[in-house]
């Protein structure tokens, strides 16, 4: 961790047992925001509302609705999640699946590929905890996964790294 | 044979993978006894029970961020060790379909897939990624726009009925890319005024 990354201010998303989380995490401040993927929000369902009737936030009706708020005011964002088949957990990608807002509903070209257009010019660095147990397969991936996210959400900077405890992948916030 | 369709869209009905799922249970033979499951209705233990000792199991998704939608993932993540061992024998298949042009940008949930089917023991058969998918819900399924979907969908159908094993396999449709994107965004266009909303409002930002 670059020791600016100390003086910007981050938002983390992770899916820890509650009270593992209130061991491990520091609460909330000024600079350092918490979303829990625990319990579980709605999943997306796909309707496009956050394209169509409430552009930029999901129209379903529970916290999963605040977290695309969250991304712009922030310059760095920590996903914690275990890594399940080589991808995120259900309940931090049912929490990504319902903030497709962040993006238009509009394509663009890049890397010769069509994707949606950026709804906000800030836009935070990402930084992908991994945690759990995981064959080469499942890393190898991960790698792809989080490389075609990025091109998706075009942050500045990314990293991803692999922890073998949720205990190690905390350890590595800022 | 025991083929166990899994309907991974998110929507009730009307969608692409509802669509596809029935252009593919139109071109198995008579032996294929169907049964489609909806991960988004049906309870994980119901999807198990009517998966048992299948031959295939074929799982039809939109892709969501580059990856498979969250209650499909819960329902592998939670269901996987269950499924294997009431259908050890079945292979695995899988359609994707996503809105973007090229249909290769499901090759990540395809892999994802793989390592579903190598954690619990399950034996992988083929994948086939579908870009365009918006034209899917737009035009009938034998229409020269989506002709390369039905014929990727008559061999995909004939792997799935002999139990074939194959490379994953990637297409879009026969309309160019320009006018797939025009076309888009001219439904975006469309769907915002019927919303009451204009094209600009479709780019606010609401978190400042």
């Amino acid at each position: 961790m670059g020791e600016g990354a100390q003086t910007k201010s981050t938002l983390v998303l992770h899916d820890l047992p509650a009270l593992q989380a209130a061991d491990l995490l520091p609460g909330d401040s000024a600079s350092f925001a918490v979303f829990s993927a625990l319990p579980a929000v709605h999943y997306c369902m796909g309707c496009f509302g956050c394209w169509l009737r409430t552009p930029g936030t999901c129209v379903l009706k529970d916290r999963g609705s605040e977290f695309a708020g969250l991304f712009s005011r922030h310059e760095n964002f920590y996903v914690v999640s275990r890594l399940v088949f080589g991808g995120l957990s259900p309940d931090v990608k049912a929490v990504l699946d319902r903030s497709i807002g962040i993006l238009l509903p509009f394509f663009r070209t890049t890397h010769k590929e069509m994707h949606h257009g950026l709804r906000y010019d800030k836009r935070p660095d990402f930084h992908y905890l991994f945690y759990g147990d995981a064959t080469e397969q499942e890393v190898a991936t991960a790698r792809k996964l989080v490389r075609a996210n990025m091109i998706n959400f075009e942050p500045e900077n990314y990293s991803v790294d692999f922890y073998g405890s949720p205990q190690e992948a905390v350890g590595a916030l800022p | 044979m025991k083929i166990t369709i899994i309907n991974g869209s998110p929507k009730a009905r009307g969608s692409a993978s509802e669509l596809i799922i029935k252009a593919f249970q139109s071109k198995l033979g008579p032996n294929a006894e169907c049964t489609v499951c909806h991960a988004a209705l049906w309870a994980g233990p119901k999807v198990v029970e009517t998966a048992t000792m299948s031959d295939a199991i074929v799982l039809v998704f939109p892709l969501y961020v580059d990856s498979i939608p969250s209650h499909l993932l819960r329902l592998l993540d939670t269901q996987g060790g269950a499924l294997s061992a009431a259908a050890p024998g079945a292979k695995v298949y899988a359609v994707v379909n996503n809105g973007f042009y090229e249909g290769r940008q499901n090759a990540v949930a395809l892999e994802i897939l793989r390592n579903f089917c190598a954690r619990y023991g399950l034996t992988w058969g083929q994948g086939l990624g579908v870009g365009a998918g918006g034209v899917i819900t737009a035009v009938p399924m034998d229409s020269w726009p989506l002709r390369p979907l039905d014929k990727a969908l008559d061999d995909f159908a004939d792997a799935v009925a002999k139990g074939a094993i194959g490379e994953d396999v990637f297409i879009t449709s026969n309309l160019p890319r320009f006018v797939y994107q025009l076309s888009a965004h001219s439904e975006w266009r469309k769907l915002a005024k019927k919303h009451g909303l204009t094209t600009k409002q479709l780019y606010q930002r609401p978190a400042k």
